[in-house]
């Protein structure tokens, strides 16, 4: 068991991140177009704070890939 | 709005159409690659190649090309559609309009009415400039077309140096234009604050506290200032690797995608045209995303070092 751990490792931390990020950018997403059900007259200022918060989320990943190295 | 089917039918053939010239290229590169091409599965190099080498670490890379091939082509396009200004615009000069008039109206909603008018230039430009090199470096032909180790004649197993690049997909572009923000972010925070005003901004407290609580405030809002600053720091690092990751991992996907398939080499002659197909769609959102990110951004940072207090937002 532990020799197999030891040939995952690697660049788990990088796919971790990937899962986090993908999670929150669906999270927001989600919000979003329930937020835009709610009051489609807010999509704009909805639209705004959606891509703001998905930068911001996707932007670990890239970080944990320049770390890697 | 409601578009019917005819109405979605006419804005998706145009871009069927695209899409399949995009990809079409790829069956004569599929076709000379021969059986060497599993030597082409590691990707494309994480920096540009250099063309042209002056010496003294001057050179003339792949992607400095595209740079201007791009920054050339809007300039003259803007050119030619602003020649001859109509009262009732039509064609290139309507299209100029449309565009800019939609940033500035979308950008208003943003930042306020005030920091529209001096800081539209910056953001315009910049959406513009990533948009429309995000765009071309998805034309067939950016990255597969240049040299390599031959076999015989015209026959390459594997282009080493490519002619063009996506401009994105080299951190230095990305890196300068950060920079750049960088510099005009420190500018406008300046002129908006006065220097004192934004050693304040940055490490004053914020919220009506009184007597003792007041001290403690001091204490606390120095501490998260120097927090801020260092996050303020940080942003240029996060704009460059944000924009760069996004489109060199799009364009070692979509090569990845176009050599899924290596035997037999009928079917990669089939399949390498048609597997991306799907992924330039998703490329193109990314490209548009990308820009309007990156503006979003940069918007915003300046919006919160900008933003007074006692005015409220207006």
């Amino acid at each position: 068991m532990a020799p197999l751990l030891a040939e995952i490792g690697g660049n788990i931390h990088i796919g971790l991140a990937a899962l986090g990020a993908a999670l929150g950018v669906g999270f927001i997403g989600m919000k979003a177009s329930e937020a835009v059900g709610r009051n489609p007259g807010a999509a704009t200022q909805i639209l705004v704070q959606a891509i703001l918060s998905t930068a911001f989320a996707e932007g670990i990943v890239f970080f944990a890939i320049y770390l890697a190295h | 709005m409601i578009i019917t089917f005819k109405q979605l039918r006419r804005l998706v053939m145009p871009l069927m159409a695209s899409a399949i010239c995009f990809a079409l290229p790829a069956i004569s590169s599929a076709a000379e690659a021969g059986e060497q091409a599993e030597k082409a599965e590691h990707g494309i190099s994480l920096h540009a190649v250099k063309l042209v080498e002056f010496g003294h670490g001057f050179a003339i890379t792949n992607s400095m090309v595209v740079t201007w091939i791009v920054a050339l082509g809007i300039i003259i396009f803007a050119r030619i559609a602003t020649r001859n200004i109509q009262d009732v615009p039509e064609g290139a000069q309507n299209f100029w309009e449309w565009l800019v008039e939609g940033l500035y109206t979308f950008l208003e909603g943003v930042i306020g009415h005030h920091l529209v008018r001096k800081t539209f230039w910056f953001f315009a430009t910049i959406f513009i400039f990533i948009l429309f090199t995000n765009w071309f470096g998805l034309i067939p032909g950016v990255g597969t077309l240049g040299w390599g180790p031959g076999e015989g004649s015209l026959s390459i197993a594997h282009v080493d140096k490519p002619l063009l690049r996506g401009v994105n997909a080299d951190l230095n572009m990305t890196f300068a234009m950060a920079i750049i923000f960088f510099a005009c972010w420190i500018v406008w925070a300046l002129q908006e604050n006065g220097p004192g005003g934004f050693i304040l901004h940055i490490f004053g407290p914020k919220g009506n506290t009184t007597g003792l609580l007041k001290v403690l405030m001091i204490v606390v809002f120095l501490i998260v200032g120097v927090l801020e600053v260092v996050s303020i720091l940080f942003r240029p690092v996060s704009l460059s690797f944000r924009l760069f990751g996004n489109v060199y991992a799009g364009e070692n996907m979509l090569e990845a995608m176009a050599t899924l398939i290596q035997n037999p080499p009928w079917l990669r002659m089939v399949t390498s045209p048609l597997i991306p197909i799907p992924f330039y769609f998703l490329e193109l959102l990314v490209g548009i995303v990308q820009a309007l990110v990156f503006m979003l951004l940069t918007a915003v940072f300046t919006l919160l070092i900008c933003q007074h207090e006692e005015k409220g937002h207006h």
